[in-house]
């Protein structure tokens, strides 16, 4: 995992062109009824930015949290962090999932991942980094609302929060220090690999959903996003 | 380490020296450690099982009382317990030995005899002045008995074929070992590393108060390291007290098993015998509480920065490396597989703390330790209130702590009259870090006690304020601001300032800017009030102005202003116009019409917006107006009649009329009036009463110039001065008004003048030009005397110059400046000769000295009889050959003692001294003549068989000047460009000697300055030279500028001092001698 901000120019190109294609999506010209093209598009869109804006945040994070976190080669046990969506899964297992299933996935996580971050926040010591994590998690929420319009566009129904699933961050007696800086770097990870993940997603249901007219996307998803 | 005794005891023995007794029993030599255990294990053999209590089994430190056979009357001695042996087949009693633990009751026993089964009794009698007996079991008690030696006999009953036997028992041999104590209990406070231990003294038992010394080991891992072992005194004073002992551990406790134990040391001073050790009590220990999930210990401590830590990791895996922050650290074994490191002198934390890591085979675990430091004194602390409501504290945290979040400085402010306080809420610092508190204010308190508190885990300190916080008010800024007008000149303006100011003054600011001016500032002190709305006037402002208010307040005392508020703008009203327009008039190219014209009024006498203008105009008859002419015509045609009018000009704003300007339709036809004559005016007004002189001027209708010159005559006339006095023109030759007089002089006849006239333009015209009319005198100073002047005066007007008049005047000869003139030159001419003489006479002898000095004659000195013979010699050879003489040829014989009479030691040339080298060249030298004396009539009269051994000594002689030392020859030689740089043109012959043959070249080089021209050259224009057909002649450097023939110098020595230094009569002597060259 390469949460450190090193690709910046990449990211940076990266980003320009999605803020140039943004007039060129066809969703933001068409004036009759969109569909769930647009809102695809623009979630996945965000889904990038906030890949890149996740980088810098780790890097200032991992820094905030010390050696050996912020060392590269750095990569422990994911234990004790059960209650984390894993985003993780199976291709097969991926591969047969089916749109409503895929889009659920993805708001149960983020609602999730959001909850455990906002907890980040309240804890973080410094008050640039609580910027900067509060930054992030309006960032993450419009990712959500992005997510749930698509899910409304579709006509799926949003998921029921279950019961007890709002994690209260609040750390045990027995949560130590370490611990809880073992959490926080799993959930920069497990959030970096939603947010490709989701973008493989939204790639996806995009060219299901887009007709063939938006050679621009697709010129760009050929240039390897 | 602590210690504490649950007692109520109202006294104590202190008895110093406590081991001091027990060691000085050299019996025990190792008295308080090393043997108890083995002593342990002795007297568990002899274990009896008759001890009435278990704690009383255990026994050690035995006295062995010396037995003897009854039957026996050798006494006590050393051979007895030898013979006591076939007693002991006999099976008498033998090694009797007792020994106390409580004072109270000594336990006796002795070895029972051979035969004896169990349950044996024995008769025991004690002898001293008394005799009792008691019927004992083989180890029993006896009572204690009094200082002093007691016989003993211990006879066995119903044993046959055994003897009694006799001791001597005394108190001294008596050991006093206490009981084991016995830990009470042991607990650990792990989140301190810290164990706390409780144990009973058992004092009731003892029967005096003694000092007693506990002994507490700690013990780690299973092999029990011994990590601690430590003394703790108390006193036991008759009752049962519980004593606690606190250990903080270095290690987590988590991190391996610890042991302790505990043995004590009674020290009664009124016991003589032997005090030793108890035993070591039971070993308590402390383990890892089971449930702990936790695999590395400490975890989130909190530590002082610089300090030392111990981190373990108790796990069932290998721990493969450990790391502090990116560090690597050596990993330290203890029990298993669980490790510790120990981190030294570690150093403050960032923000989220310092990691500490164990990497097993395929996982880690950790802990986080928050190095820091403890919150320093709060700094720069300050309280002040903006509202009298509530106080506002702020401060300085210090030096940072290095600990953040949860772990961050905590601050309480206290306020002690009150006894309310406020803490600080780490949430409320903002990003600039802000350190504030608010306190309310009390509504009868006025002086405020406060106390701030910083606290952190390290530690906590404090800083205190005493404040009269009405002497400490700084107010917000003043809102509301709004300006109302009460006239022209006056404004009010109101503004709200929130807080409770009724108790004391408040002291506002205004400023005032008017547009294009500076701005002015007005203080106003008014009482507070409670509505907190405050309104004062401003006058004295101009009217139909447009100002700009701002206003800030303080308190009085002052202690600081407010911010400033918002501007206000305001547009003052307007008021009557403060006087009319000035006015002219202008009668039309007919004639027939008064043109009038005014103009506009300035803004600040308009005093707002002019609307319109009034004309009118009044005869004696009538009066007529015109009225409302706008603002933007400032003129008006009248058709007026013959009658005389007086035409009246208003200005007219919203606010009223101006003062009417007027100005009359009278005038006088200007035909009448002549250029160059002067008019009185005289306007007279007609009044009821009679005619009043209104105003009166005096003018030319045109200025021309004066039509005569001024009248003047010469009132005095000096040698180079001549006053001159002119005469006033008459008003009506004057023609205009006289603006001054051109006064001209210049050297000149009477006929010349007359020719040439005066012009101001000539070199040599003078000109004064007189402006001050009242003035009717000149004196014209600096004139030669006995010369003539032609002086011209004139006026002039506005009219333009008027004619000259001229005049001769001759001034005085000045004969008083002639005579000083010859007398002054004589007078010098004297003074200059007598002193002279005067000096010339007084000073002869230093002038013959000086310039004429006796020269002595060659011919009486010896010495140089011996030097001419020489010369004489050699002036005869060179006649035949141009070889000179030279010194080298000469051989002093006879003359040792003269040689050092004529050697000056400053004079004495390094060559000279150097026969060694010399002889080199000349071997068959033994001494050279080292002085030439200067002057030598043959040399003179035959330069060129100058003796060579002269001029050298001549030239060194110059040398020495620069050298004052002269250098042994070895250093000369290892040095030859030791003078490198300025060479004094003399240097170069010393250095240059046979021997530098090969040094030359690099001298050459490096000698900065070489003397007028190489050395070469000089050999060829003096062939007469001594050296010149030596071998050497080209080393040999002549370097002097002096002429060969002459001992003059071309360039005389630049040092003032040399020739001192090489001898007071060096200088005139050269000067001297050059004289006949000249």
């Amino acid at each position: 995992m390469d949460l450190r901000a090193g690709d910046s120019w990449g990211m940076l190109a990266c980003l320009c062109t999605v803020l140039w294609q943004l007039p060129a999506v066809p969703a933001l010209n068409r004036t009759g009824d969109p569909g769930p093209g647009p809102s695809i598009q623009k979630t996945y869109d965000l889904t990038r930015y906030l890949e890149h804006q996740l980088r810098s945040l780790a890097g200032t994070y991992l820094n905030y949290l010390g050696p050996p976190f912020n060392e590269p080669d750095f990569n422990p046990p994911r234990l004790g962090v059960e209650t984390l969506p894993k985003a993780t899964v199976n291709l097969e297992v991926w591969r047969s999932l089916n749109d409503k299933l895929r889009l659920t996935q993805n708001y149960e996580a983020y609602s999730h991942l959001l909850c455990y971050l906002r907890g980040l926040n309240r804890q973080a010591a410094t008050a640039e980094l609580r910027r900067s994590l509060a930054h992030f998690c309006t960032s993450l929420q419009g990712l959500l609302g992005s997510i749930a319009g698509v899910m409304a566009a579709l006509g799926y129904p949003l998921p029921q929060p279950l019961p007890g699933t709002e994690p209260t961050w609040a750390p045990g007696p027995a949560h130590s220090d370490f611990l809880q800086k073992m959490d926080d770097f799993w959930l920069l990870k497990e959030l970096q690999t939603w947010l490709w993940r989701s973008a493989k997603d939204f790639n996806r249901l995009k060219k299901k959903m887009q007709p063939p007219a938006t050679a621009v996307t697709l010129h760009l998803e050929a240039r390897g996003f | 380490m602590q210690g504490s005794t649950e007692s109520n005891s109202t006294g104590f023995w202190v008895y110093d020296g406590l081991c001091g007794i027990a060691l000085r029993q050299s019996e025990c030599p190792a008295l308080p450690l090393n043997d108890s255990r083995q002593q342990m294990k002795n007297i568990g053999k002899e274990r009896d099982t008759q001890g009435e209590r278990s704690e009383l089994d255990v026994r050690k430190g035995l006295f062995r009382a010396k037995p003897f056979v009854s039957d026996s009357d050798t006494g006590f001695s050393n051979s007895l317990a030898l013979s006591k042996d076939s007693s002991i087949t006999l099976g008498t009693p033998h090694d009797l030995k007792c020994v106390t633990n409580n004072l109270q009751m000594w336990d006796c026993s002795w070895r029972a005899p051979s035969g004896a089964g169990r349950g044996a009794s024995y008769e025991v009698c004690i002898e001293n002045r008394s005799r009792s007996c008691y019927q004992l079991e083989k180890n029993s008690k006896i009572p204690p008995l009094l200082p002093g030696d007691y016989e003993i006999t211990v006879n066995p009953l119903y044993e046959f074929g055994s003897s009694k036997s006799k001791f001597i028992l005394n108190e001294k041999n008596v050991s006093l070992i206490p009981e084991t104590p016995e830990i009470l209990n042991l607990s650990a406070d792990f989140s301190t590393s810290t164990l706390h231990l409780k144990w009973d003294d058992k004092g009731s038992v003892f029967p005096h108060y003694s000092n007693v010394i506990w002994e507490i080991k700690v013990l780690r891992k299973k092999n029990m390291e011994i990590v601690k072992l430590v003394t703790y005194s108390t006193t036991l004073n008759g009752k049962d007290t519980v004593h606690h002992w606190n250990w903080t551990s270095d290690m987590p406790l988590e991190c391996a098993i610890h042991y302790v134990g505990i043995r004590c040391y009674i020290d009664d001073p009124q016991f003589s015998g032997h005090k030793e050790w108890s035993d070591w009590s039971l070993l308590k220990n402390i383990s890892l509480p089971p449930d702990s999930q936790t695999m590395v210990f400490p975890q989130d401590k909190v530590i002082l920065a610089g300090s030392d830590l111990t981190v373990c990791c108790v796990t069932q895996e290998k721990v493969l490396s450990a790391q502090i922050g990116s560090t690597h650290c050596p990993l330290i074994h203890l029990d298993g597989e669980n490790v510790a490191i120990k981190i030294r002198n570690i150093s403050a934390s960032a923000s989220s703390g310092t990691n500490v890591v164990f990497s097993v085979e395929d996982n880690i675990f950790g802990t986080v330790v928050f190095a820091g430091y403890p919150p320093d004194i709060p700094q720069k602390l300050n309280c002040e209130t903006y509202d009298l409501k509530e106080i506002i504290c702020t401060w300085n945290p210090g030096r940072p702590t290095s600990l953040a979040g949860p772990r961050s400085t905590s601050y309480t402010l206290f306020e002690s009259f009150s006894g309310k306080y406020v803490r600080f809420n780490r949430d409320e610092v903002s990003a600039n870090e802000n350190y504030q508190l608010f306190f309310q204010i009390l509504s009868n308190q006025e002086v405020y006690n406060f106390t701030l508190n910083a606290q952190n885990l390290l530690g906590q300190t404090e800083s205190t304020l005493l404040v009269n916080i009405t002497e400490k008010v700084h107010p917000r800024i003043p809102t509301s601001l709004k300006v109302k007008d009460i006239n022209s000149t006056a404004v009010t303006l109101s503004w709200h300032l929130p807080g409770n100011f009724t108790k004391i003054k408040l002291l506002c600011q205004i400023e005032i800017n008017k547009t294009n001016s500076e701005h002015e500032l007005r203080n106003v002190t008014m009482r507070g009030v409670e509505s907190s709305n405050y309104l004062t006037t401003v006058d004295k402002l101009n009217p139909y102005t447009i100002y700009t208010f701002r206003i800030r307040c303080s308190t009085d005392p002052f202690w600081k202003w407010s911010k400033w508020s918002n501007e206000k703008q305001c547009l003052t009203t307007e008021a009557i116009p403060s006087k009319g327009p000035d006015i002219w008039r202008e009668w039309s190219s007919d004639g027939k019409n008064l043109i009038i014209y005014w103009k506009p009024l300035p803004i600040n006498e308009a005093n707002g917006k002019i609307l319109s203008y009034n004309v009118s105009y009044s005869s004696d008859e009538e009066t007529k107006s015109l009225s409302e002419i706008p603002d933007t015509q400032h003129k008006a045609e009248l058709q007026l009649d013959k009658n005389d009018y007086i035409i009246s000009v208003v200005a007219k704003n919203s606010a009223g009329s101006s003062p009417p300007s007027k100005i009359a339709s009278m005038e006088i036809p200007s035909d009448q009036f002549r250029p160059g004559v002067r008019y009185n005016f005289s306007v007279y007004g007609c009044r009821n009463q009679g005619y009043q002189l209104l105003h009166s001027i005096i003018g030319y209708v045109e200025e021309l110039a004066p039509a005569i010159a001024p009248n003047f005559t010469v009132e005095d006339t000096s040698a180079d001065s001549i006053l001159v006095k002119w005469e006033e023109i008459p008003v009506e030759e004057l023609r205009g008004f006289l603006r001054g007089y051109l006064f001209y002089f210049e050297k000149g006849e009477r006929d010349t003048s007359k020719i040439m006239g005066l012009e101001s333009g000539r070199f040599d015209t003078k000109v004064k030009n007189i402006t001050d009319i009242s003035q009717k005198t000149l004196r014209i100073a600096d004139l030669q005397g006995k010369t003539s002047y032609h002086l011209v005066l004139r006026a002039y007007t506005g009219g333009g110059m008027g004619p000259e008049r001229s005049m001769f005047v001759v001034t005085k000869e000045n004969s008083e400046g002639l005579i000083i003139a010859i007398l002054i030159p004589v007078a010098v001419a004297v003074i200059i000769g007598v002193v002279t003489s005067i000096l010339c006479y007084r000073k002869r002898e230093w002038i013959k000295e000086t310039f004429y000095p006796d020269i002595p004659n060659p011919e009486n000195c010896k010495a140089l009889q011996f030097q001419k013979s020489v010369c004489e010699g050699n002036s005869a050879l060179k006649t035949l050959e141009m070889n000179p003489c030279t010194p080298n040829n000469v051989e002093v014989l006879e003359t040792r003692s003269v040689a050092p009479k004529i050697e000056d030691t400053e004079i004495i040339s390094p060559v000279a001294e150097r026969p060694e080298d010399r002889s080199d060249a000349e071997p068959e030298n033994h001494v050279v003549v080292s002085y030439c004396p200067p002057v030598i009539e043959e040399e003179l009269a035959n330069p060129g068989a100058e003796c060579g051994g002269g001029s050298q000594v001549i030239y060194i002689d110059i040398q020495s000047m620069y050298q004052p030392q002269a250098k042994p020859e070895g250093e000369l030689d290892s040095d030859p460009v030791g003078g490198a740089g300025y060479k004094p043109q003399m240097h170069l012959p010393i250095t240059s000697t046979v021997d530098d043959l090969d040094a030359d070249d690099d001298l050459d080089k490096t000698a900065g300055y070489r003397p007028q021209a190489n050395v070469n050259t000089w050999n060829l224009v003096s062939p007469d030279s001594p050296r010149s057909t030596d071998s050497n002649s080209e080393i040999v450097s002549f370097g002097s500028p002096c002429s060969i023939n002459s001992r003059q110098f071309l360039i005389p020595p630049k040092d003032e001092d040399s020739p001192k230094s090489s001898g007071g009569g060096w200088s005139f002597t050269n000067f001297f001698q050059s004289k006949p060259n000249d």
